[in-house]
Protein backbone atom coordinates (compact mmCIF):
# COMPACT_ATOMS: atom_id res chain seq x y z
CA UNK A 1 0.00 0.00 0.00
CA UNK A 2 1.60 3.19 -0.67
CA UNK A 3 1.25 6.37 1.64
CA UNK A 4 1.11 10.23 0.67
CA UNK A 5 1.76 12.92 3.08
CA UNK A 6 1.98 16.61 2.55
CA UNK A 7 3.42 18.28 5.37
CA UNK A 8 2.25 21.57 4.68
CA UNK A 9 -1.68 20.04 4.87
CA UNK A 10 -3.47 21.58 7.61
CA UNK A 11 -4.76 17.84 8.72
CA UNK A 12 -1.93 16.65 11.13
CA UNK A 13 0.51 14.42 9.33
CA UNK A 14 -0.42 11.62 12.08
CA UNK A 15 -3.92 12.18 10.44
CA UNK A 16 -3.17 11.79 6.94
CA UNK A 17 -1.72 8.81 7.70
CA UNK A 18 -5.04 7.36 9.91
CA UNK A 19 -7.21 8.71 7.28
CA UNK A 20 -5.46 6.77 4.02
CA UNK A 21 -5.45 3.49 6.09
CA UNK A 22 -8.93 3.84 7.25
CA UNK A 23 -9.77 4.76 3.53
CA UNK A 24 -7.84 1.70 2.33
CA UNK A 25 -9.70 -1.33 4.73
CA UNK A 26 -12.99 0.81 3.54
CA UNK A 27 -12.30 0.58 -0.04
CA UNK A 28 -10.69 -3.61 0.43
CA UNK A 29 -7.06 -2.25 -0.65
CA UNK A 30 -6.49 -3.87 2.97
CA UNK A 31 -7.93 -6.89 3.52
CA UNK A 32 -8.47 -7.97 7.30
CA UNK A 33 -5.01 -9.58 8.56
CA UNK A 34 -3.31 -7.57 6.21
CA UNK A 35 0.33 -6.90 8.15
CA UNK A 36 1.22 -3.19 7.84
CA UNK A 37 5.16 -1.77 8.00
CA UNK A 38 6.59 -1.40 11.69
CA UNK A 39 6.44 2.22 12.85
CA UNK A 40 9.82 2.88 12.01
CA UNK A 41 10.24 1.18 8.34
CA UNK A 42 6.83 3.65 8.01
CA UNK A 43 8.61 6.66 9.03
CA UNK A 44 11.59 6.25 7.10
CA UNK A 45 9.92 5.18 4.02
CA UNK A 46 7.58 8.65 4.12
CA UNK A 47 10.48 10.83 5.71
CA UNK A 48 8.94 11.74 9.00
CA UNK A 49 9.07 11.35 12.51
CA UNK A 50 9.03 7.58 14.10
CA UNK A 51 6.59 9.15 16.86
CA UNK A 52 4.54 10.60 14.06
CA UNK A 53 3.90 6.84 12.92
CA UNK A 54 3.80 5.77 16.18
CA UNK A 55 0.66 8.43 17.12
CA UNK A 56 -1.41 7.29 13.90
CA UNK A 57 -0.41 3.31 14.77
CA UNK A 58 -1.66 3.96 18.69
CA UNK A 59 -4.80 5.99 17.37
CA UNK A 60 -6.06 3.28 15.03
CA UNK A 61 -5.51 0.65 17.96
CA UNK A 62 -7.61 2.24 19.97
CA UNK A 63 -10.21 2.73 17.20
CA UNK A 64 -9.99 -0.92 17.16
CA UNK A 65 -8.86 -1.14 13.21
CA UNK A 66 -5.40 -2.59 14.20
CA UNK A 67 -3.84 -4.49 16.48
CA UNK A 68 0.03 -5.05 17.22
CA UNK A 69 0.89 -8.52 18.14
CA UNK A 70 4.07 -8.42 20.00
CA UNK A 71 7.30 -9.50 17.94
CA UNK A 72 5.18 -9.64 15.34
CA UNK A 73 3.84 -7.16 13.54
CA UNK A 74 1.06 -4.55 13.15
CA UNK A 75 -2.15 -5.98 11.34
CA UNK A 76 -5.36 -5.06 10.07
CA UNK A 77 -8.02 -6.22 12.58
CA UNK A 78 -9.31 -9.25 12.08
CA UNK A 79 -12.98 -8.02 13.67
CA UNK A 80 -13.55 -4.51 12.66
CA UNK A 81 -15.13 -2.70 15.33
CA UNK A 82 -18.68 -2.40 15.29
CA UNK A 83 -19.58 1.42 15.43
CA UNK A 84 -22.65 2.61 16.66
CA UNK A 85 -25.01 3.29 14.15
CA UNK A 86 -26.26 6.13 15.38
CA UNK A 87 -22.75 7.63 16.09
CA UNK A 88 -21.91 6.65 12.68
CA UNK A 89 -24.13 8.24 11.02
CA UNK A 90 -23.51 11.61 13.46
CA UNK A 91 -20.18 11.47 11.67
CA UNK A 92 -21.02 10.84 8.19
CA UNK A 93 -23.52 13.83 8.89
CA UNK A 94 -20.35 16.32 9.65
CA UNK A 95 -18.34 14.92 6.54
CA UNK A 96 -21.65 15.72 4.08
CA UNK A 97 -22.17 18.89 5.84
CA UNK A 98 -18.87 20.00 4.77
CA UNK A 99 -18.80 18.09 1.23
CA UNK A 100 -22.16 20.03 0.82
CA UNK A 101 -20.71 23.69 2.12
CA UNK A 102 -18.03 23.10 -0.37
CA UNK A 103 -19.97 22.33 -3.30
CA UNK A 104 -21.96 25.49 -2.50
CA UNK A 105 -19.05 27.74 -2.25
CA UNK A 106 -17.92 26.52 -5.12
CA UNK A 107 -21.29 26.92 -7.06
CA UNK A 108 -20.95 23.08 -7.98
CA UNK A 109 -25.02 21.94 -8.45
CA UNK A 110 -25.92 19.15 -6.09
CA UNK A 111 -26.24 16.69 -9.49
CA UNK A 112 -22.74 16.89 -10.33
CA UNK A 113 -22.01 16.28 -6.22
CA UNK A 114 -23.76 12.69 -6.69
CA UNK A 115 -21.69 12.35 -10.01
CA UNK A 116 -18.79 12.66 -8.35
CA UNK A 117 -19.82 10.46 -5.30
CA UNK A 118 -20.60 7.76 -7.84
CA UNK A 119 -17.42 7.75 -9.51
CA UNK A 120 -14.83 7.99 -6.13
CA UNK A 121 -16.85 4.90 -5.25
CA UNK A 122 -15.89 3.53 -8.10
CA UNK A 123 -12.35 4.43 -7.71
CA UNK A 124 -12.21 2.68 -3.95
CA UNK A 125 -13.46 -0.62 -5.43
CA UNK A 126 -10.85 -0.96 -7.76
CA UNK B 1 14.01 13.55 32.26
CA UNK B 2 14.83 16.85 31.10
CA UNK B 3 17.41 16.60 28.21
CA UNK B 4 17.91 20.20 27.95
CA UNK B 5 16.60 22.98 29.98
CA UNK B 6 16.72 26.37 29.18
CA UNK B 7 15.98 28.34 32.26
CA UNK B 8 14.45 32.47 32.14
CA UNK B 9 17.78 32.74 29.90
CA UNK B 10 18.57 35.96 28.86
CA UNK B 11 21.22 37.50 26.53
CA UNK B 12 22.25 40.51 25.14
CA UNK B 13 25.26 41.47 22.75
CA UNK B 14 25.25 45.01 23.95
CA UNK B 15 23.84 46.17 27.27
CA UNK B 16 20.71 47.49 26.60
CA UNK B 17 19.26 45.38 24.43
CA UNK B 18 18.57 42.01 24.65
CA UNK B 19 18.45 39.33 21.98
CA UNK B 20 16.62 36.74 24.25
CA UNK B 21 14.27 38.06 27.14
CA UNK B 22 13.42 35.17 29.49
CA UNK B 23 12.98 31.99 27.42
CA UNK B 24 12.56 28.62 29.23
CA UNK B 25 11.33 25.45 27.69
CA UNK B 26 12.78 22.66 28.12
CA UNK B 27 12.92 19.02 26.13
CA UNK B 28 12.74 15.44 27.58
CA UNK B 29 14.69 12.46 26.23
CA UNK B 30 13.56 11.82 22.66
CA UNK B 31 11.70 14.78 22.16
CA UNK B 32 12.38 16.52 19.00
CA UNK B 33 11.78 20.37 18.97
CA UNK B 34 11.33 22.32 16.03
CA UNK B 35 12.94 26.14 17.08
CA UNK B 36 11.45 28.55 14.67
CA UNK B 37 11.95 32.92 14.44
CA UNK B 38 12.95 35.28 11.85
CA UNK B 39 16.34 36.26 11.25
CA UNK B 40 17.40 37.48 14.37
CA UNK B 41 15.48 36.28 16.54
CA UNK B 42 17.54 34.52 18.67
CA UNK B 43 17.94 31.13 17.69
CA UNK B 44 21.80 30.60 16.58
CA UNK B 45 22.54 32.22 20.17
CA UNK B 46 19.83 29.65 21.66
CA UNK B 47 22.05 26.91 19.98
CA UNK B 48 25.46 28.26 21.23
CA UNK B 49 24.22 28.92 24.57
CA UNK B 50 23.62 25.29 24.53
CA UNK B 51 26.71 24.22 23.16
CA UNK B 52 28.50 26.58 25.97
CA UNK B 53 30.18 28.64 22.97
CA UNK B 54 28.55 31.59 24.93
CA UNK B 55 27.33 32.75 28.59
CA UNK B 56 23.90 33.90 29.49
CA UNK B 57 23.41 37.02 30.90
CA UNK B 58 20.59 36.05 33.16
CA UNK B 59 19.21 32.63 33.95
CA UNK B 60 20.80 28.89 33.26
CA UNK B 61 21.45 25.92 30.19
CA UNK B 62 21.64 22.97 31.27
CA UNK B 63 22.03 19.51 29.67
CA UNK B 64 21.62 16.44 31.50
CA UNK B 65 21.61 18.49 34.40
CA UNK B 66 25.00 19.60 33.74
CA UNK B 67 26.51 23.44 33.09
CA UNK B 68 27.55 23.75 29.22
CA UNK B 69 30.43 25.36 30.50
CA UNK B 70 31.49 23.84 33.29
CA UNK B 71 31.37 20.79 32.50
CA UNK B 72 32.06 21.26 28.59
CA UNK B 73 34.04 18.47 28.30
CA UNK B 74 31.21 15.81 29.90
CA UNK B 75 28.64 17.77 27.59
CA UNK B 76 30.31 17.93 24.76
CA UNK B 77 31.06 14.20 24.30
CA UNK B 78 27.18 13.24 24.85
CA UNK B 79 26.00 16.26 21.73
CA UNK B 80 26.17 16.68 18.31
CA UNK B 81 26.27 20.00 16.86
CA UNK B 82 25.73 21.10 12.95
CA UNK B 83 25.71 24.69 12.03
CA UNK B 84 25.02 26.59 8.76
CA UNK B 85 27.83 28.68 8.94
CA UNK B 86 30.34 25.87 10.79
CA UNK B 87 33.76 25.99 8.81
CA UNK B 88 35.84 23.05 8.69
CA UNK B 89 39.73 23.44 8.21
CA UNK B 90 39.88 23.44 4.44
CA UNK B 91 43.22 22.11 4.49
CA UNK B 92 42.49 18.95 6.09
CA UNK B 93 41.14 15.74 4.01
CA UNK B 94 37.76 14.38 4.90
CA UNK B 95 39.70 11.11 6.31
CA UNK B 96 41.82 13.58 9.02
CA UNK B 97 39.14 15.30 9.76
CA UNK B 98 36.91 11.98 10.53
CA UNK B 99 39.97 10.48 12.11
CA UNK B 100 40.61 13.62 14.51
CA UNK B 101 36.99 13.72 15.41
CA UNK B 102 37.34 9.56 16.16
CA UNK B 103 40.00 10.14 17.99
CA UNK B 104 37.95 13.06 20.77
CA UNK B 105 35.11 10.77 21.30
CA UNK B 106 35.13 7.61 23.54
CA UNK B 107 31.72 7.00 21.92
CA UNK B 108 32.77 6.73 18.21
CA UNK B 109 30.66 4.07 16.34
CA UNK B 110 33.04 2.96 13.33
CA UNK B 111 30.55 0.87 11.43
CA UNK B 112 27.65 3.93 11.21
CA UNK B 113 30.85 6.40 10.15
CA UNK B 114 31.28 3.38 7.29
CA UNK B 115 27.74 3.52 6.63
CA UNK B 116 27.52 7.33 6.10
CA UNK B 117 30.81 7.81 4.70
CA UNK B 118 29.21 5.69 1.69
CA UNK B 119 26.03 6.94 1.67
CA UNK B 120 27.04 10.24 1.22
CA UNK B 121 29.46 8.99 -1.21
CA UNK B 122 32.58 11.04 0.53
CA UNK B 123 35.54 10.01 -0.44
CA UNK B 124 38.68 10.12 2.14
CA UNK B 125 41.26 11.69 0.13
CA UNK B 126 39.23 14.56 -0.80
CA UNK B 127 40.06 17.92 0.61
CA UNK B 128 37.39 20.00 2.35
CA UNK B 129 38.15 23.27 0.35
CA UNK B 130 36.93 21.07 -2.66
CA UNK B 131 33.92 20.09 -1.53
CA UNK B 132 30.64 21.35 -2.60
CA UNK B 133 28.30 22.85 0.36
CA UNK B 134 26.34 20.29 0.37
CA UNK B 135 29.10 17.90 0.35
CA UNK B 136 30.96 19.35 3.32
CA UNK B 137 27.28 20.25 5.54
CA UNK B 138 27.07 16.27 4.92
CA UNK B 139 31.04 15.65 6.66
CA UNK B 140 29.81 17.58 9.55
CA UNK B 141 26.68 15.82 10.08
CA UNK B 142 28.69 12.26 10.11
CA UNK B 143 31.42 14.27 12.36
CA UNK B 144 28.58 15.32 14.90
CA UNK B 145 26.13 12.27 14.93
CA UNK B 146 28.73 9.10 14.23
CA UNK B 147 29.80 9.14 18.24
CA UNK B 148 25.98 8.22 19.01
CA UNK B 149 25.17 11.42 20.59
CA UNK B 150 22.02 11.49 22.97
CA UNK B 151 21.30 15.04 22.09
CA UNK B 152 21.56 16.83 18.38
CA UNK B 153 21.56 20.83 18.24
CA UNK B 154 21.18 21.30 14.31
CA UNK B 155 21.08 24.97 13.24
CA UNK B 156 19.63 25.57 10.18
CA UNK B 157 21.24 22.67 9.16
CA UNK B 158 19.60 22.40 5.57
CA UNK B 159 20.60 26.01 4.87
CA UNK B 160 22.09 26.25 1.37
CA UNK B 161 21.58 22.44 0.19
CA UNK B 162 19.99 21.79 -2.46
CA UNK B 163 16.31 19.28 -2.54
CA UNK B 164 17.98 16.03 -2.54
CA UNK B 165 20.85 17.03 -0.02
CA UNK B 166 18.11 18.46 2.27
CA UNK B 167 16.30 14.87 1.59
CA UNK B 168 19.47 13.13 2.12
CA UNK B 169 20.12 15.57 5.37
CA UNK B 170 16.12 14.36 6.30
CA UNK B 171 16.44 11.00 6.14
CA UNK B 172 19.45 10.30 7.63
CA UNK B 173 18.36 12.38 10.70
CA UNK B 174 14.86 9.68 10.49
CA UNK B 175 17.01 6.89 11.01
CA UNK B 176 19.28 8.25 13.80
CA UNK B 177 15.73 8.86 15.57
CA UNK B 178 14.73 5.27 15.19
CA UNK B 179 18.09 3.62 16.04
CA UNK B 180 18.88 5.79 18.92
CA UNK B 181 15.87 8.17 20.06
CA UNK B 182 17.97 10.82 19.96
CA UNK B 183 17.11 13.73 21.35
CA UNK B 184 16.66 16.96 18.92
CA UNK B 185 16.98 20.61 18.59
CA UNK B 186 16.62 22.17 15.40
CA UNK B 187 15.81 25.08 13.51
CA UNK B 188 14.88 25.65 10.02
CA UNK B 189 13.28 28.13 7.61
CA UNK B 190 12.21 25.22 5.86
CA UNK B 191 9.01 24.16 7.19
CA UNK B 192 7.99 21.30 5.31
CA UNK B 193 11.08 19.82 6.84
CA UNK B 194 10.06 21.06 10.45
CA UNK B 195 6.72 19.39 9.95
CA UNK B 196 7.82 16.39 9.07
CA UNK B 197 10.84 16.10 12.13
CA UNK B 198 9.59 17.90 15.04
CA UNK B 199 6.41 16.72 17.62
CA UNK B 200 6.93 20.34 19.15
CA UNK B 201 7.59 23.17 17.53
CA UNK B 202 8.99 26.74 20.25
CA UNK B 203 9.16 30.07 18.57
CA UNK B 204 10.66 32.86 19.40
CA UNK B 205 10.07 36.53 18.41
CA UNK B 206 11.08 39.52 19.84
CA UNK B 207 13.27 37.62 22.81
CA UNK B 208 11.05 35.61 23.80
CA UNK B 209 8.58 32.47 23.47
CA UNK B 210 5.47 32.80 22.15
CA UNK B 211 4.67 29.58 21.33
CA UNK B 212 5.59 25.99 22.68
CA UNK B 213 3.46 23.15 21.52
CA UNK B 214 2.96 20.15 20.22
CA UNK B 215 2.52 20.30 16.31
CA UNK B 216 -0.55 18.41 16.65
CA UNK B 217 -1.90 20.67 18.53
CA UNK B 218 -0.79 23.53 16.72
CA UNK B 219 -3.15 22.11 13.98
CA UNK B 220 -6.15 21.26 15.77
CA UNK B 221 -6.29 23.78 18.57
CA UNK B 222 -5.65 26.54 16.91
CA UNK B 223 -7.27 28.76 14.05
CA UNK B 224 -7.13 31.52 12.24
CA UNK B 225 -9.99 34.09 11.98
CA UNK B 226 -10.94 36.77 9.16
CA UNK B 227 -13.21 39.33 10.80
CA UNK B 228 -14.11 42.06 8.42
CA UNK B 229 -13.35 45.43 9.48
CA UNK B 230 -16.40 46.74 11.74
CA UNK B 231 -17.32 49.84 13.40
CA UNK B 232 -14.94 50.94 16.68
CA UNK B 233 -11.31 49.76 17.46
CA UNK B 234 -12.04 45.47 16.21
CA UNK B 235 -8.15 44.95 16.78
CA UNK B 236 -8.26 45.80 20.58
CA UNK B 237 -11.78 44.12 21.20
CA UNK B 238 -10.10 40.94 19.19
CA UNK B 239 -7.19 41.00 21.59
CA UNK B 240 -9.03 42.12 24.73
CA UNK B 241 -9.98 37.99 24.08
CA UNK B 242 -8.21 36.10 26.21
CA UNK B 243 -8.04 32.80 23.51
CA UNK B 244 -6.48 35.72 20.81
CA UNK B 245 -3.16 35.47 20.16
CA UNK B 246 -2.58 38.16 17.69
CA UNK B 247 -4.09 40.27 15.22
CA UNK B 248 -3.18 41.56 11.86
CA UNK B 249 -5.03 44.11 9.90
CA UNK B 250 -4.83 42.62 5.68
CA UNK B 251 -6.32 44.45 3.02
CA UNK B 252 -8.97 41.60 3.11
CA UNK B 253 -9.65 41.74 6.52
CA UNK B 254 -8.70 41.57 10.34
CA UNK B 255 -6.59 38.30 10.72
CA UNK B 256 -6.81 37.02 13.98
CA UNK B 257 -4.93 33.60 15.74
CA UNK B 258 -7.19 31.95 18.22
CA UNK B 259 -5.88 29.77 20.39
CA UNK B 260 -9.04 27.23 20.30
CA UNK B 261 -10.36 25.55 17.42
CA UNK B 262 -12.33 27.06 14.53
CA UNK B 263 -15.69 25.80 15.78
CA UNK B 264 -14.85 27.48 19.43
CA UNK B 265 -13.57 30.47 17.37
CA UNK B 266 -16.66 31.29 15.81
CA UNK B 267 -18.43 31.04 18.96
CA UNK B 268 -16.65 32.81 20.75
CA UNK B 269 -17.16 35.79 18.26
CA UNK B 270 -20.51 35.75 18.20
CA UNK B 271 -20.91 35.60 21.83
CA UNK B 272 -18.16 37.49 22.77
CA UNK B 273 -18.32 40.55 20.36
CA UNK B 274 -21.36 39.74 18.42
CA UNK B 275 -19.40 39.21 15.00
CA UNK B 276 -21.47 37.22 12.49
CA UNK B 277 -19.57 37.20 9.67
CA UNK B 278 -16.41 35.73 10.59
CA UNK B 279 -14.45 32.95 8.63
CA UNK B 280 -12.78 30.77 11.12
CA UNK B 281 -10.40 27.97 9.55
CA UNK B 282 -7.48 25.66 10.74
CA UNK B 283 -4.32 27.00 9.76
CA UNK B 284 -1.18 25.21 8.74
CA UNK B 285 2.50 25.95 10.34
CA UNK B 286 3.78 28.53 7.84
CA UNK B 287 0.68 30.53 7.27
CA UNK B 288 0.41 30.23 11.53
CA UNK B 289 4.27 31.77 11.64
CA UNK B 290 3.81 34.34 8.97
CA UNK B 291 0.98 35.62 11.02
CA UNK B 292 2.43 35.43 14.56
CA UNK B 293 5.71 37.10 13.89
CA UNK B 294 4.89 38.75 10.41
CA UNK B 295 2.06 40.76 12.28
CA UNK B 296 3.92 42.60 14.81
CA UNK B 297 6.95 44.57 14.21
Amino acid sequence: MELHINPGDELPIYRQIMRQIIDAVAGGRLQAGAQLPSHRELAEQLVIAPLTVKKAYDELERQGLIVTQRGKGTFISERLPDVDPAKRRERLRDAAQRLLSQAALSGVPLADVFGLLEEMQKGMER
Amino acid sequence: MKVIDFSDVHYSYKQGSDVLRGISFSLEAGEVVGLLGKNGAGKTTLMRLAMGMMVTSQGSVQLFGLDPRRDALDVKRRVGYVSEDQVLPEFLSVGEIIRLHRGLFPTWDEGLERRLRERFALSPKAKIKTLSKGQARQVALLCAVAHRPEVLLLDEPAGGLDPSARREFLETSIRLLNEAGTTILFSSHYMSDVERMAGRIAMIHEGRLLIDNSLDDLREKYSLALVPRGSGDRQNQLLGLKECLSVRDQADAIHAIFRCEPERCRSILEKGLDIHNSFCTPIALEDMFIELVGGRS
